[in-house]
């Protein structure tokens, strides 16, 4: 069985169990939801202020959410022992760790439409200039978000880990995300996108690094 | 195809006449396993000829789940060595895994997937034929419940799930670690029948269990206390 059918596999039935949970609709869309308007009312009426610093709000809130995303991943293969079902078949452990990611990934995409559509309606930020770049950085972020979660989400797993593993983990690995994300996505809003090359590709690189370290190290962090 | 083994006999712990390597489908020396500061198995010796019904037996915390882990390759070993099926622990685990099946106590079910899909889905993942599914569900008396979510199943009907994912395919050695465990008497004859049909095709199966009223298919029992091969206790009063 090739490599890219397990990671279909994998992630066919992470999705499958998210549609049947609905965890991400049900708890993770309103936790980010809450987040970008606490911000908000924390920065005050300033219709200027909001809009300079709504990039920066967004990739925050996308930033705490993806955590719960990632805890949850990992929830469903505790439930029951199935991580041990997934180590102990006779596949390629890196379609676990792909497939975890890119099931994510899709989960993230869809809350990043709903998070743009509340943007630019709490914030009054037009999406429209070089709405190319944002939905490149959003992607080449939510990539990277996916590859780090899905790397370090597994430790949860592990008997001697507690819950507050994964974001001590993440959110200090996630800053290079967050830092060409918010700049790729202000440059963006502000009708200067052509400027934003430096951050993607910052972003490229990113996605390249974990995606490449995750394939070749999660056999090991799953292992005994 | 197996590894080429050494040509010498492995030395059993007990008794019992040594076992050529290349007919043992379990072969441990000296393994020990060690959680923290804590020893789970102790410098333990075992064959087990292939084809054989080995029951294991122990108080709790003596070991037997330990040792199914181990020879499942979900632990390793902290010291010592050994070959499943004649591949080596260490760098064998992938063949293995290929060939073994373990039923142990977490039933590795998805609470938000029905029990057919979780079949279905362990069947495309372990190259099983996805065919078999309905089979092994009607095997085990699911078949009304298959697309029922497994979150609404009971402990018993999560234990036949996990019986049937074991008939989906033909290993070479089952690990059976407590499977009677929360099952009524119609749950436990297909376990009983599962035990039967591996034996029958000439696989290996280690069984632990506390049930003393299973376990009649074994030709032989292996007690172990706190980690070790021990001898009978009971004399062979009873087995």
């Amino acid at each position: 069985m090739t490599l890219v059918r397990q990671v279909g596999m994998i992630a066919a039935k992470d999705l499958r169990i998210e549609v049947r949970g609905r965890h991400a609709f049900g708890t993770i869309l309103p936790f980010a939801a809450t987040l970008l308007v606490a911000f908000g009312l924390s920065i005050g009426p300033g219709r200027t202020l909001l809009q300079q610093t709504a990039p920066g709000l967004l990739w925050l809130a996308m930033l705490f959410a993806s955590v719960l995303a990632f805890r949850r991943s990992y929830e469903s293969e505790g439930e029951d022992g199935a991580l041990e079902g997934l180590l102990l078949a006779p596949i390629d452990k890196a379609a676990v760790f792909l497939g975890k990611a890119a099931a994510v990934a899709l989960q993230l995409v869809v809350l990043w439409v709903a998070l743009l559509l509340l943007v630019a309606a709490l914030f009054d930020v037009s999406l429209g200039g070089d709405a190319g770049v944002v939905v490149a950085a959003c992607l080449l972020g939510t990539i990277g978000l996916a590859a780090v979660g899905s790397l370090f989400g597994v430790l949860t797993e592990s008997p001697r880990a507690r819950e507050a593993v994964v974001p001590l983990l993440v959110l200090p690995l996630a800053v290079p995300v967050l830092l060409s994300g918010v700049k790729a996505t202000s440059l963006a809003l502000a009708g200067l996108g052509s400027q934003a090359s430096g951050w993607l590709g910052l972003l490229v690189a990113f996605d390249v690094v974990f995606l490449s370290a995750g394939t070749l190290v999660f056999e090991h962090l799953l292992e005994d | 195809m197996a590894p080429s083994s050494p040509s010498n006999a492995l030395l059993s712990a007990t008794n019992d006449p040594p076992i050529p390597a290349e007919n043992a489908a379990v072969s441990l020396s000296r393994v020990t396993r060690v959680f923290g500061v804590t020893p789970a198995l102790v410098r333990v010796d075992l064959e087990v000829p292939r084809g054989e019904v080995l029951l294991v037996r122990g108080p709790n915390g003596a070991g037997k789940s330990t040792l199914l882990a181990v020879l499942a390759t979900a632990l390793s070993p902290t010291y010592g060595s050994g070959a499943v099926l004649g591949f080596p622990l260490d760098r064998g685990r992938d063949e293995i895994r290929r060939r073994t099946e373990l039923i142990g106590h977490a039933t590795r079910l998805y609470e938000d997937l029905s029990g057919r899909e979780n079949l279905r889905f362990w069947a495309r993942l372990t190259g099983a034929d996805d065919a078999r599914v309905d089979a092994a569900l009607e095997i085990v008396g699911l078949g009304a419940a298959a697309d029922d979510r497994v979150r609404g199943y009971s402990q018993g009907m999560r234990q036949r799930v996990a019986v049937a994912r074991a008939t989906l395919r033909e290993p070479d050695l089952l690990l059976l670690d407590e499977p009677y465990a929360g099952l009524d008497d119609e749950a436990k004859e297909a376990v009983d029948g599962l035990v039967a049909r591996t034996a029958a095709r000439g696989a290996t199966v280690v069984l632990a269990t506390h049930d003393p009223t299973r376990g009649g298919a074994a030709g032989r029992t292996l007690y172990m206390d706190a980690g070790r091969i021990v001898p009978d206790p009971t004399g062979g009063v009873r087995r």
